[in-house]
This record gives structure tokens, C-alpha cells and sequence, in this order.
């Protein structure tokens, strides 16, 4: 039976890499232990998709909501709910200046930072991750023209990754089309709004859209839809 | 028991608190306004180099050519004045400022076993204030006074006969005459004044001699004149070159603040606001006052928040002075609750919002305040002040409608095809093409009673090839205000929604 001791050698060989890396990284840990990365839990996003697949946003992590600009708004005011819900605080970071309040209430926990360009707003997020107080970031390039968005150069997301792993903060990337290449977690949304939803309450809006989630598998995290699963397999 | 604490060579103990490096050296203090005075005060090494107080700088110079004549600075003097009294305040509430650089305590009430250490005590005060002090203890105010200037640091009279007996009679500062007069009686010390019968001296040279017998007795009392603490903590440093870059501010900001933590240590207090001053060499000055987020003496935390602000500051002229000034408060307590998240370190999110604001511009960092008004865009942002927020009640169930508007700021111009009175095609470099469906209108006004009058007329418009759009009309020019929903690129209304809902048209 070849490919069954194929098989077998395969399994002890890759056995033995995962226990090289096992090593590699218990060793890093010991010796950079600011670096490792916190696994902080989950904000609670109020929204039935992103809760039920992922139980919310991943904290110390980066989350890539592709959308079209309605859904991307319909998402903010969302989490401004969540963060009154949860009595912390979040940032919102512009950078096309086209943040529009409605709910009064809900604008005391929220810092805005307007900027001027897409370049500006990374900075300005590089600068909430490094603070560490707030709870959610969110970094809204959604209105930027996208030749913008092609100049941000692709570490930066890496960058971003790194710091936010030293946090417990859910950081949130609002992009017309995914760039983030660094996001553990991509959430999509559904398009088209009619003139129907000008006459709806923004609560049933919100309960209406679409959301679609794609976990990056990455170590130390797992959902808790697969926990059970992960018992069985360890029974 | 009283205590004096006097500050021997007070000016130049104020004049070298900040230069550290000159402590050393030969320096000499003259005071700018009156240079035909003479030197006010040498250090010790100008003192073994033969200069003497009194003498004009070019006589002091010929004596020693590498001394060094500061100015007297008498801002740095009420500063160290300042310091003397807040440490003086630690061993009781009733104290007063009988000069400069001389402070008279009332202990009484004070329980103390060793006086000694008690001054030790306050020696080491103040030597971390950088201030040589030396501190004498007595009965009555005249006789700490005295014994405040023989003591090696700290000099406790027990026996005041004992004490007075050898010291001599000009020690008490009398009128040169009476002094010559006494002198030639062969009265050369106390013991020798206190020997006379007071009533037989009084009447010979007059009431003057009969209150030096009192003192030389050590028998006068008087009642001290009570001064209350500074509310704020100053710090201040004249440069003796106009200053260019901030190294050198930084340095001085991180000695000032040092001291300031002390000060405000020793009056179990925390800065609640400082305030930064710069003269400049045109004659203005630059100020700005900082508002600590969450009131500490963290000498790191306050330091970070000047150098934040200084690494972002420009200014037109250089810097002749640096003077930091804090309003204490007392230390803040505060119960967290339990469903609360709060700050984490509130002085470091102040720190990072003086960044943002370096980065992107006060005016565009904060918490959206809507304004007082139905006009379109009337919101502002203002620094936030999360830590006073406390526990707000979640809005219960806001009634929000429609989808949120992402707002172009500034509006983009548009051209309007009107058809029945309702907008039917639009043109702009935004948005071209037909209206499929419309919204409309809204209208609103406001400042009618006033210049500032504004009317504008919104509709909300979705397009033929998918999008929806607030459409705006003020007076004959029409222009999008925002969106509700954008296409995403390269995506028409050919295929059928995901989040389907029916078109209504009007």
C-alpha cells in the first residue's frame, strides 16, 4: 500500500514540523513576550451575521468590512449602538470627511478624527492602536477615490495587524474593495438599496442587511461555533 | 518652639537652583537695576578667589577672571521663596515669611522626641529642592532666628541662657550707636549686657537698650504674621541666550517638572492644568495652558504631555525665558462600575490626542456636538471628556430613519434636469445619468430674523444605474450633498439586488 505509507510518513513528517514550530514558538514567546499576540475576546457587534459566525468582531485583530458605501454607513451607526450597548469607547477614523451623525445619544462615546486623505487616516489609526484605550477602531476609506487607496502600500496593513495584536481593540478597515490583506477576518455586505428604505427605521435596516463573514484561520482563535467540534476531536 | 529656616545667600541659592553646572564655580549675583551697587552676593569659590560682595564687576573681574555675574532674577527668587514656605508649611499650618529666604515656624502643639531629626528632616527637603537651608529651633521667634544663624545645619536651643551667654552683642543688630556706647563700657556679649539691671539701662541709654536686654534675655515675644500657601506651583529660568531649539526647553521642562512634583508631593497634591509661558525676543510671550486628563505628579506622564505638544510648536522668534506654572488639585477617586469599560490611562489617550490633533488639526478631533439648529452639516467636533462621561444611560431605541448619509464635504455641484417640478436627470462630476425614483421635497429655513439666512430644498433620488443620492436645491443652484448608497465599482443595477426592496417612484 504506497500511498497509504505515503500518507503515513507525510503525517509524521508534517507531526514533527508542527512540533518544530510548537518549539519556535514557545521560544519567541519567552523571548519577546511584549510581542505575543493576545487573543482579547470579541466585541459584540449586534449584528445576526458577524455574531452567530464569528460571535463579533475579533479583538487584537484586523477586520475587513467590503462593502458598498450604504452598507459601510449602515455598519458604523451599528457599532455606535454596540458601544453604548457595551459602555466603552470607540474611534471612528474618516478619511473622506463624510461621517453624518443622527443619533445624538450615541455620538458621546465615539472620537472622530476627520483627515484629509487615506495616507493621513492610516496615520491617525497607527496612532489609536498604539494608545490602547479605546475598544473598537474603525478606519472608514470607503468614500476615498481609489487612487488613493492603491498608493497605501501593503505593509501598512501588516504594520497595522502587529500593533493591533499588542491590544485588545476590534480595529475595523471600511473599504469599497478588499486591500487589506492582513485582515483576519473579511466581512461583505449585500448592495442595492432601493428609495423604499428612505421610509424604514434604521434599526430594521440594519436587522435586514446581509453580512457576509470569511475568517482567515490564525493561531490561538477559534470561533466558538467550532468549539464543540475542536472537544470532539481532542476526545 | 519656633523654628526659623533661613536660606543663607538666598538670591544666588535662587540664581543657581537650574545650573546645576555653575555650583562650583566662581559666580556673582548683581542686580541689573542698580550695576553701581555692586556684587549682592559671591559664591564660596569667588569668595577664595578674593572677591568680596560690594565690589563693582570690574573689580570682581580683576580678581578673578573666570567669575561669572548672573543677574538677579527676582521671579526665581519668589519660585525658591515659594518652595521654602511649602516646605515649611509640612511641619505646621502657622508660619510666616519674615523675609525672603527666612521663614519663622510655630510648633507648638508638635509632639517631637528629637528635634534634631526633625530638622534633618526639613534639611533634606529641601536639599531636594535643591536648596541649602540651615534651621534653628528656640522658645521664641528671636532666638530661633539666632540660633538659625549659628547652626551646622540644624541648631536646637535648649538652655537659652547657655546659648546666649557667649554670643556676641552685635548679633542682635543694634543701633551703631548704642553698640559704640556699650563698647566702651566694655560690653562685648550678652552675658555681659544681661548682667545690668534692665530699669538702670533704660534709664541711662533710653527704651531701645531696655528691648536689646529683653532680647539679649531671651525673654521677647511677638505674634507671628500668618501666611497662606500658594494655589499654584511656579517654575521659572531667564536664558542668558535667546533659545532656537526645543533640546534645551525640553531639559529645563524635565528639571522644572521634577521639582513641581516634589512641591506638589509635599502638599499632598497633583497638577490639575499647567500652564507654559515663553517670553519671546520681539516682547510678546507664548502661553498655552494644558488641562492634565486625569490629575497625577507623574513626573513621565506630565512630561510627555509638554513634550507632545513642543515637538509640533513653531514660532517666530526665539525664546528669551521659560516659566511653567501649576494649578494643583487634589487627587481624583473614582468608583468604576461594573459594566463599565473606562480608560485605561487617561493622560496617555490626552497625549494621543494632542498627536491627532498635531496630525490632522484641533478642529478636526473630537466628539461630534450637534448644534442648535435644523441647518444641513451644523455639527462640530470638541475634545472629548470620556472621563467625566460616567455611566450614560444607552439611548433606549433611537428612532433614526432612512439609511445614514455620507456627506460630501463640500458639496459636489450638480445640473439638474427638472420635469413636472421634480428633478428627472442629473449632471455633475459625481453622477451622471437618469433619476429613476425620487423623494421629495423637504424643505427647510432658518435665520430669517437675522444676516444669516439660509433656505435649502433636499431630495433624496435613486438612480436609473443604482445609487441614492440627497440632492439639494438653495436658491437656483442645485448640488448632491452625500449619498445613502454607492454602487461599488463596475457594479449596475443589471443584477439583481442581494438586499432586495421595491423601487418606489413618485
Amino acid at each position: 500500500m504506497p500511498f497509504l505509507e505515503n500518507t503515513r510518513f507525510l503525517s509524521a513528517y508534517l507531526g514533527d514540523q508542527a512540533e518544530k514550530v510548537a518549539q519556535l514558538r514557545c521560544l519567541l514567546a519567552e523571548k519577546f513576550p511584549a510581542m505575543q499576540p493576545k487573543t482579547g475576546g470579541i466585541f459584540h457587534t449586534g449584528l445576526a451575521d458577524v455574531d452567530a459566525a464569528e460571535g463579533g468582531l475579533r479583538r487584537a485583530a484586523l477586520t475587513e468590512l467590503c462593502a458598498a458605501s450604504g452598507a459601510g454607513a449602515l455598519f458604523i451607526h451599528a457599532m455606535l449602538r454596540a458601544v453604548c450597548q457595551e459602555r466603552c469607547f470607540a474611534a471612528l477614523v474618516d478619511a473622506a470627511r463624510s461621517f453624518e451623525p443622527d443619533c445624538p445619544a450615541s455620538l458621546a462615546r465615539l472620537l472622530v478624527v476627520f483627515c484629509a486623505d487615506a495616507m493621513q487616516a492610516v496615520k491617525a489609526t497607527d496612532l489609536l492602536l498604539r494608545d490602547g484605550n479605546l475598544s473598537l477602531i474603525m478606519l472608514d476609506l470607503q468614500a476615498v477615490p481609489p487612487r488613493q487607496l492603491q498608493r497605501i502600500p501593503a505593509n501598512t496593513w501588516h504594520r497595522l495587524q502587529r500593533f493591533a495584536e499588542q491590544t485588545t481593540a476590534a480595529v475595523v478597515v471600511l473599504t469599497p474593495q478588499p486591500i487589506v490583506e492582513a485582515a483576519q477576518v473579511r466581512i461583505t455586505a449585500g448592495e442595492g438599496w432601493t428609495l423604499a428604505a428612505q421610509r424604514r427605521w434604521q434599526r430594521d435596516l440594519i436587522a435586514m442587511a446581509r453580512w457576509h463573514v470569511f475568517a482567515r484561520r490564525c493561531v490561538g482563535h477559534h470561533p466558538p461555533a467550532l468549539e464543540n467540534e475542536r472537544e470532539c476531536a481532542t476526545a | 518652639m519656633f523654628a526659623v529656616i533661613l536660606l543663607p545667600n538666598f538670591r544666588l541659592q535662587a540664581a543657581l537652583r537650574f545650573r546645576e553646572e555653575m555650583h562650583a564655580q566662581p559666580v556673582a549675583l548683581m542686580d541689573e537695576q542698580t550695576p553701581k551697587a555692586g556684587l549682592l552676593e559671591i559664591s564660596e569659590a569667588a569668595a577664595l578667589a578674593g572677591v568680596m560682595p560690594g565690589q563693582t564687576s570690574p573689580q570682581a573681574l580683576a580678581r578673578c577672571a573666570t567669575l561669572t555675574i548672573l543677574p538677579r532674577s527676582l521671579t526665581e527668587e519668589h519660585n525658591a521663596q515659594a518652595a521654602l514656605l511649602e516646605i515649611a508649611r509640612m511641619l505646621s499650618p502657622e508660619i510666616e515669611a519674615t523675609a525672603d529666604g527666612f521663614c519663622t515656624v510655630n510648633l507648638r502643639g508638635l509632639r517631637v522626641n528629637d528635634w534634631q531629626a526633625l530638622g534633618a528632616g526639613v534639611m533634606a527637603g529641601l536639599a531636594s529642592l535643591r536648596l541649602r537651608a540651615q534651621m534653628g529651633i528656640g522658645p521664641n521667634p528671636d532666638l530661633a532666628f539666632l540660633a538659625a544663624r549659628h547652626a551646622r545645619p540644624v541648631l536646637v536651643v535648649q538652655s537659652p541662657a547657655a546659648f546666649l551667654a557667649d554670643l556676641a552683642l552685635h548679633e542682635l543688630d543694634p543701633a551703631p550707636e548704642l553698640l559704640a556706647v556699650l563698647h566702651d563700657w566694655g560690653i562685648h556679649n550678652l552675658a555681659q549686657l544681661t548682667s545690668l539691671p534692665r530699669g538702670d539701662l533704660m534709664d541711662r541709654l533710653g527704651p531701645e537698650a531696655g528691648r536689646l536686654w529683653e532680647r539679649a534675655a531671651g525673654q521677647t515675644e511677638r505674634p507671628l504674621r500668618i501666611v497662606r500657601t500658594a494655589v499654584e506651583f511656579c517654575e521659572a529660568f531667564d536664558f542668558e541666550h535667546e533659545i532656537g531649539t526645543a533640546e534645551p526647553v525640553l531639559f529645563l521642562l524635565r528639571r522644572f517638572l521634577d521639582q513641581l512634583a516634589l512641591r506638589l508631593g509635599n502638599a499632598y497634591r497633583v497638577a490639575g492644568q499647567m500652564t507654559l509661558t515663553m517670553p519671546l525676543a520681539n516682547g510678546s510671550a507664548y502661553e498655552r495652558t494644558f488641562t492634565v486628563p486625569s490629575p497625577t505628579a507623574d513626573v513621565d506622564v506630565l512630561f510627555r504631555i509638554l513634550h507632545t505638544h513642543l515637538d509640533g510648536l513653531r514660532l517666530d522668534h526665539r525664546a528669551t525665558g521659560l516659566q511653567l506654572l501649576i494649578t494643583p488639585t487634589r487627587a481624583e477617586r473614582q468608583q468604576f462600575q461594573l459594566f463599565e469599560t473606562p480608560l485605561r490611562d487617561p493622560n496617555r489617550f490626552g497625549e494621543t490626542l494632542g498627536r491627532l490633533a498635531a496630525l490632522v488639526g484641533e478642529e478636526n478631533v473630537g466628539v461630534v456636538e450637534m448644534l442648535d439648529t435644523h441647518r444641513p452639516d451644523s455639527i462640530r467636533l470638541r475634545p472629548p471628556r470620556f472621563n467625566e462621561l460616567g455611566n450614560v444611560a444607552m439611548p433606549a431605541d433611537d428612532f433614526a430613519v432612512a439609511l445614514p448619509l455620507r456627506r460630501y464635504r463640500p458639496p459636489v455641484a450638480a445640473q439638474v434636469r427638472v420635469v413636472r417640478h421634480q428633478p428627472a436627470q442629473l449632471e455633475s462630476a459625481r453622477v451622471c445619468g437618469a433619476i429613476r425614483a425620487v423623494l421629495g421635497p423637504y424643505r427647510a429655513s432658518g435665520g430669517w430674523w437675522d444676516s444669516d439666512r439660509w433656505s435649502t430644498e433636499e431630495w433624496d433620488v435613486e438612480m436609473e444605474g443604482g445609487g441614492l443620492y440627497r440632492l439639494a436645491r438653495v436658491g437656483h443652484e442645485w448640488r448632491i450633498e452625500g449619498s445613502y448608497d454607492e454602487p461599488l465599482p463596475g457594479n449596475r443595477r443589471d443584477a439583481p439586488p442581494i438586499v432586495a426592496m421595491p423601487s418606489t417612484g413618485l
